[in-house]
């Protein structure tokens, strides 16, 4: 089994619910974001557009993040999915230098959301939890797969644009989507074969 | 501005500058990548020229360079787990390589300060041995971690590693003219020549890479040399890396050979790579997911 993602561009409509929805499930602290939006306009009036990508970690098969992890923190993890080990992870960042994709950020200088307010309750009770000083990233939902469900962005998605499941089951939802609408990876030419596939707008 | 904030600037930016290494306490990485790189210069040519002097400063500059090594990382107190992926990390094998140099080069001090005899001659080679392959994994591990970055286009170069060792050969040159002037005496003369030498070929290297990367079709890495060719690092990389490191030394090697004048010309040159390396490190800048239209 390898475990993927297809997002459908056509479908999304750039809400970030997928960003919120991560933020609300892991507990990330401000400058921490395993899930993102992208959103940037192209072109001229009257011909502009906007461009929406949502972003993640890709999953890559041959993901450089690991293979520049000098301790092992960043490592495969059961069914492809990469992984951090926090308690492993010296907090060099030269993970973040390799990652193609720039989903990986360094968890320093814990800030609070309401500033000198201080942590709230809930900061206190889910931000606190992840370690300072070392380099975090999205996990697919480690501890939501583990209850069989999906992983917060695509069980959160709104226009359902976000579909999840085995990549190596030619009959399985995601497989068929990349067969049947092209679907393809950023910056192939990274060599990384990531797991998370786009559908063309 | 602080880290937060630039940090969502940059997220909203087609271009994203990499702040981790060289900006922040990411300056130690910088500094520990000098200082190692001139301590295995020094070490190598102590070694060719027979300085011994230059083995003690080769050791302090090693040291220096571990200490701000761990200085910069986020957690220094568990850093002997670098040495779990010296299979494919680079960063692991630098780590193993400064550990080897500093143990097999205190070794070789050691043996050295006590003056044993001939029956310690295997244990002094052994030292030397072990603190030399130490010295050529420092010299070489920096440049292929920069290579090794595949999310910064302008560092994704094969010309990297050579050009690092070849600063780290002329970071050594740098330290025994200084030696030499501290010691009192006139450094040998095919320093200097070895120094005129090694300056061009690191220019040429420079030239090469920047060439590279502007002719390349990746758009950050030509962004990167916009940024040091004209942009946000232009004043470091023309006043520091150009003006002292090559434009004063180069002036100075032509006038009367003092040890005043050698010393100056090695302080010049140490300066200037350092400032090249700073630069070189800030200008590294992400490849971006959305491919920024012609229009900006």
């Amino acid at each position: 089994m390898r475990l993927g993602m297809v997002i459908d561009l056509k479908r999304c409509m750039g809400c970030y619910g997928c960003q919120m929805a991560c933020k609300a499930e892991h507990g990330t602290p401000p400058g921490v974001f395993f899930a993102r939006v992208i959103k940037r306009e192209e072109g001229q009036y009257p011909t502009a557009r906007q461009i929406i990508l949502p972003v993640l970690c890709n999953h890559c098969s041959d993901a450089p993040c690991v293979e520049v992890c000098p301790t092992g923190a960043s490592h495969y993890a059961e069914h492809g999915v990469v992984d951090i080990d926090p308690e492993l992870c010296v907090g060099c960042r030269s993970c973040m230098m390799a990652c193609p994709y720039s989903n990986r950020y360094f968890n320093v200088d814990q800030r609070n959301y309401f500033g000198d307010e201080g942590p709230t309750a809930y900061e206190q009770a889910r931000s606190s939890q992840h370690r300072e000083s070392v380099v975090m990233k999205c996990n697919f939902c480690k501890d939501r797969r583990a209850e069989g469900k999906e992983p917060a962005c695509v069980a959160n998605c709104a226009a359902k644009a976000r579909i999840f499941g085995d990549l190596e089951d030619p009959t399985s939802i995601v497989s068929q989507l990349i067969k049947d609408r092209a679907g393809f990876v950023l910056h192939p030419e990274s060599g990384a074969n990531p797991n998370v596939y786009y559908l063309a707008p | 501005m602080n880290r937060y904030d630039q940090l969502i600037v940059d997220l909203g930016n087609d271009y994203r500058p990499q702040r981790e290494w060289g900006e922040g306490r990411g300056v130690l990485l910088v500094i520990g990548h000098f200082l190692v790189g001139v301590a295995g210069g020094t070490w190598l040519l102590s070694t060719v020229f027979g300085v011994s002097a230059g083995f003690f400063v080769a050791y302090v500059f090693g040291a220096l360079g571990g200490l701000t090594h761990l200085m910069f990382l986020g957690h220094p107190e568990v850093a002997f787990k670098m040495m779990r992926n010296v299979r494919t990390s680079w960063v692991s094998r630098g780590f193993v390589g400064l550990s080897l140099f500093l143990l097999g080069g205190g070794l070789y001090l050691a043996l050295l300060l006590l003056q044993l005899g001939d029956a310690w001659q295997a244990l002094r080679l052994l030292a030397q041995g072990v603190a030399m392959l130490g010295a050529l994994t420092v010299i070489g591990y920096m440049g292929f971690c920069y290579t090794a970055s595949k999310a910064i286009p302008f560092w994704h170069s094969s010309l990297h590693p050579a050009l690092y060792i070849a600063y780290a050969v002329r970071g050594g040159i740098a330290a025994l003219l200084v030696i030499a002037a501290v010691t009192g005496t006139l450094a040998n003369a095919l320093l200097l020549q070895l120094w005129v030498a090694v300056s061009a070929i690191v220019t040429l290297f420079f030239i090469f890479e920047i060439q590279g990367a502007w002719t390349s079709a990746n758009v950050a890495a030509k962004w990167s040399v916009r940024d040091v060719l004209a942009g946000r690092l232009a004043l470091t990389f023309y006043g520091g890396t150009l003006a002292m490191g090559l434009i004063v030394p180069a002036l100075l090697s032509s006038a009367a050979q003092t040890p005043l004048i050698m010393a100056a010309i090695g302080l010049a040159s140490a300066a200037g790579d350092f400032f090249m390396k700073l630069t070189t490190v800030k200008a590294g800048v992400y490849l971006p997911l959305v491919m920024p239209s012609s229009r900006r």
